[in-house]
C-alpha cells in the first residue's frame, strides 16, 4: 500500500493519479492484455454496421433459418428468424460494453465519492449511509433487479440504475474503510494543520490514495455487470429489442438450438461474453499485481470472483470486503 | 459471548429486516398505479358498472383497498403472524404455502450442489497448495480463469446441448413427474438424482475450482507459520502436515464465509432453474413476475432477505465463537 500514498503526495490530482495508474497497467503483461482486448472490442462495438456483413435485425430471410458456419453466413443463422448469427455477435458488443463501462463507471463514482466523504467527514452521515448501505447488501440482488424492471419498464435506462443502485454500497463500504485508516496518515494531519479545508483535502489527499481501489473496482464491476446483463437478458428480463449476447442465448434456448443440435447460435454469444469479461478480468488482476507484486497469485481478485457466476453480483461485492 | 453484543446485534438484523420489508412493500406500490388494471388488463365485453365492481372486489380480496399506509400496516400486522398475504395464482394459494413447496426442491440442488463443490475443492485445493507450481495447481489457475469469466448459465445451456440432448445422459428438462410422484423410497430418490444431475453439474463447476483456489490460497498463507515449521522440523511426514495441521486452521474463513452464503442457497440458481425447467423458488420468482403477481415476488424477497440476515447473523456468532481474537461488539472495517 506504499505506492497509492506517495502517488498521493507527489501529484496530487485524481486524474493524474488515474491516468498514471493505467500507464503502469499497460506495462503490465496482464494488464496489456486486458487493455489491447477491451480496445479491440472497443473498435468492433464501434465500427459493428461496417463490419457486419447482413443486417443484424433483419428476419426477412426466413428460408435461411438454422444454416451451419458457412462461407456466406461465417457463424451460420439463428434458428427461428435466420438472422446472420456472426453480425448479431458484431452488434452484442456494444451492448454489453456500453452497459458494463458505464455502469462500472458510475458505480466508481458514486461508491467512492460516498465511500470518501463518509469515511473523511463522517459523523450523521456516516451512520446513514453505513446502514443504507446494510440494507442494499441484504436484499437478494436478481430479485431486486427483476421487481424494479417489471415495475419500472425494461429500458436500459432502468437496468443501468438498478444496477448502480445494487452495485455502490460494496465500493462505498471498502473504499470508507480505506479512507478510515488513511485519515491518521501524516500528511493528512499536515494538510489539516495548515489550514486546508475539509473539501480540498478530500480531493486532493484522500481521493488520489483510494483511486486504485477505484480503477480495480470498476474494471472488475464493469465485467460482473456484463454477465449479470447477460443474465437478465438470458431470462428475458433485458431490453427486449437490443440484440444482445445474452438475448441471443435466450432465442437460441427458447428456439430449440439444443435441441437440433445447432451448436453456433450458442458457442458464438458465449465466447462473446468470455471473451469481453476475460478483458477485464484482465485488468483487475493487473491492478493487484501492481499493488502487491509478492502475492501475485495468492489473488484477492479471484476472491472476488468466487462464485460470481452463479450469484451474481451481491458475492463480488460482499467479497470485496475481503480487501485490507 | 457478551450479552450486549448479541442484543445489538440483534437489534440491528431486525432494524434492517424492517427497512426491507418497507422498500419490498412500497416499489410495486410506486410504480404500479392500479395493481388490478395488470391483474385485469382489458375490460373484455364487461360494462364499466360491472369493471369497477370486479376490480373493487379484487382490491378488497387482496387487500389493496384503502390507504397505503392502512395497507402497510395490514400488511405488517399479517407479517408479524408469519403471513405472506395470498398470491395472485388462480385460488389465491398463501404465497408462504407456495414458498414451502417450492423451497426443499431448491435446496435440493444447492445444498448437494454446495456439499459437493465443497468437499472437492478443499480436497483438489489443499493438493494443488501442497505441490505448488506444479502441474495440478497451473490447471487449476487456469481453469478459473475460464470458469470465472464464463457465466454459469452458459455452462450449463453447453452441458444441456451436449449431456442432455447429444449424447442423452441425462434428462435436459426436469420430469415434472418427479415432484407429483414424489414419495420416500429409493425409486424416487433416483430419478430425483438423475433429473438433478445437470443443473448440480453445472453449478459444481464453477463451485469446485473457487473453492479450491480459496482454499489453495489460504493454505499456503497458514503454511508460514511457526508450528507448520516445527511440525516439519520434528519430522512430520508433508502430506499429514498439510492435511492435520495446516488445513484445520485454513479451513476457518471458509466454514464462516458459508454462513454468508446461506442466502445464496434460495436465491443463488434462478437461472440453472429456468434452463432445466427446474420447479424451486427461483422459477416460482419468474414465474410471478410473468403474472406480475406482486404479492408473491414481495415474499419470495423478503423470505429470501430474512434467510440472509440470519445467515449473516449466525456467520458473526460463528466467528466470534470460533476465533478468539475478535474483540467483540467493536466494528469491523
Amino acid at each position: 500500500m506504499k505506492k497509492p500514498k506517495r502517488m498521493a503526495e507527489e501529484n496530487g490530482g485524481f486524474l493524474r493519479a488515474s491516468g498514471e495508474f493505467l500507464k503502469k497497467i499497460w506495462d503490465n503483461p496482464q494488464g496489456r492484455t486486458g487493455l489491447i482486448l477491451i480496445g479491440f472490442l472497443g473498435l468492433v462495438a464501434l465500427f459493428a454496421p461496417v463490419l457486419a456483413p447482413y443486417d443484424p435485425y433483419d428476419v426477412a430471410m426466413r428460408d435461411d433459418k438454422g444454416l451451419a458456419p458457412s462461407l456466406s453466413h461465417l457463424l451460420g443463422t439463428s434458428i427461428t428468424t435466420g438472422q446472420d448469427v456472426f453480425s448479431m455477435l458484431l452488434y452484442g458488443t456494444r451492448v454489453s460494453l456500453c452497459i458494463g463501462l458505464i455502469t462500472g463507471l458510475a458505480i466508481g463514482a458514486l461508491g467512492s465519492l460516498l465511500g470518501v466523504v463518509v469515511g473523511y467527514a463522517g459523523a450523521v452521515a456516516d451512520t446513514l449511509i453505513m446502514r443504507v448501505v446494510d440494507v442494499m447488501l441484504v436484499i437478494p440482488t436478481l430479485p431486486l433487479t427483476i421487481l424494479i424492471t417489471n415495475v419500472f419498464g425494461k429500458s436500459y435506462v432502468v437496468i443501468v440504475m438498478v444496477f448502480v443502485l445494487v452495485g455502490w454500497p460494496s465500493l462505498a463500504r471498502t473504499v470508507r474503510s480505506q479512507v478510515l485508516q488513511m485519515k491518521n496518515n501524516d500528511y493528512v494531519k499536515a494538510a489539516e494543520l495548515s489550514g486546508a479545508g475539509k473539501g480540498y483535502i478530500m480531493f486532493r489527499h484522500i481521493l488520489p490514495g483510494v483511486s486504485h481501489l477505484i480503477v480495480m473496482s470498476t474494471a472488475l464491476t464493469s465485467a460482473g455487470i456484463m454477465i449479470a446483463e447477460a443474465g437478465l437478458s438470458f431470462l428475458g428480463l433485458g431490453n427486449p429489442t437490443t440484440i444482445s449476447w445474452g438475448k441471443m442465448l435466450a432465442d437460441a434456448q427458447s428456439g430449440g438450438s439444443v435441441l437440433f443440435g445447432q451448436w453456433w447460435t450458442i458457442l458464438a454469444p458465449g465466447i462473446g461474453i468470455f471473451l469481453a469479461v476475460f478483458a477485464f478480468m484482465r485488468v483487475g488482476l493487473a491492478v493487484e499485481e501492481i499493488l502487491n507484486p509478492n502475492v501475485r497469485r495468492q489473488s484477492q481478485v479471484r476472491k472476488l470472483w468466487k462464485h460470481m457466476n452463479g450469484r451474481y453480483l451481491d458475492q463480488v461485492f460482499a467479497s470485496m470486503e475481503d480487501e485490507p | 459471548m457478551k450479552l450486549s453484543y448479541v442484543l445489538q446485534r440483534i437489534l440491528h438484523t431486525l432494524f434492517v429486516f424492517a427497512i426491507v420489508v418497507t422498500l419490498c412493500f412500497f416499489i410495486p406500490r410506486i410504480g404500479v398505479e392500479d395493481p388490478c388494471e395488470r391483474y385485469y388488463p382489458s375490460q373484455g365485453n364487461m360494462s364499466d358498472e360491472d369493471y369497477e365492481v370486479i376490480k373493487q372486489l379484487t382490491r378488497e380480496q387482496y387487500g389493496l383497498d384503502g390507504s397505503s399506509w392502512s395497507q402497510y400496516v395490514r400488511y405488517i400486522r399479517q407479517l408479524l403472524r408469519g403471513d405472506l398475504g395470498n398470491s395472485y395464482q388462480a385460488g389465491s394459494p398463501k404465497v408462504a404455502a407456495l414458498i414451502a413447496q417450492r423451497l426443499p426442491w431448491t435446496l435440493v440442488l444447492s445444498v448437494s450442489s454446495t456439499l459437493i463443490s465443497l468437499l472437492l475443492g478443499i480436497l483438489i485445493g489443499a493438493r494443488c497448495a501442497a505441490r505448488r507450481g506444479g502441474r495440478g495447481d497451473r490447471l487449476l489457475l487456469n481453469a478459473s480463469t475460464i470458469t470465472t469469466a464464463v457465466p454459469s448459465f452458459f455452462i450449463a445451456l453447453l452441458l444441456s446441448f451436449l449431456l442432455g440432448f447429444q449424447w442423452e445422459v441425462f434428462p435436459a428438462y426436469t420430469d415434472q413427474n418427479m415432484v407429483s410422484g414424489f414419495g420416500w423410497n429409493w425409486e424416487s430418490l433416483g430419478t430425483v438424482a438423475y433429473n438433478a444431475a445437470l443443473p448440480v453439474l453445472s453449478t459444481v463447476i464453477g463451485g469446485i475450482v473457487s473453492y479450491a483456489q480459496s482454499t489453495r490460497n489460504s493454505v499456503i498463507a497458514v503454511a508460514n507459520a511457526s508450528f507448520v515449521v516445527t511440525a516439519r522440523a520434528k519430522g512430520v511426514p508433508r502430506n499429514r502436515v498439510v492435511y492435520r495441521h495446516i488445513l484445520r486452521n485454513a479451513l476457518l474463513p471458509i466454514i464462516t464465509s458459508l454462513g454468508m452464503g446461506l442466502a445464496g442457497l434460495i436465491s443463488g440458481s434462478v437461472v440453472i432453474e429456468q434452463i432445466f425447467n427446474w420447479q424451486g423458488i427461483g422459477t416460482l420468482y419468474l414465474e410471478a413476475n410473468n403474472n406480475n403477481d406482486y404479492p408473491l415476488m414481495m415474499g419470495i424477497m423478503i423470505f429470501m432477505t430474512a434467510v440472509a440476515l440470519a445467515g449473516n447473523l449466525i456467520a458473526d456468532f460463528c466467528y466470534v465463537l470460533f476465533d478468539r481474537r475478535v474483540t467483540l461488539g467493536r466494528e469491523r472495517g
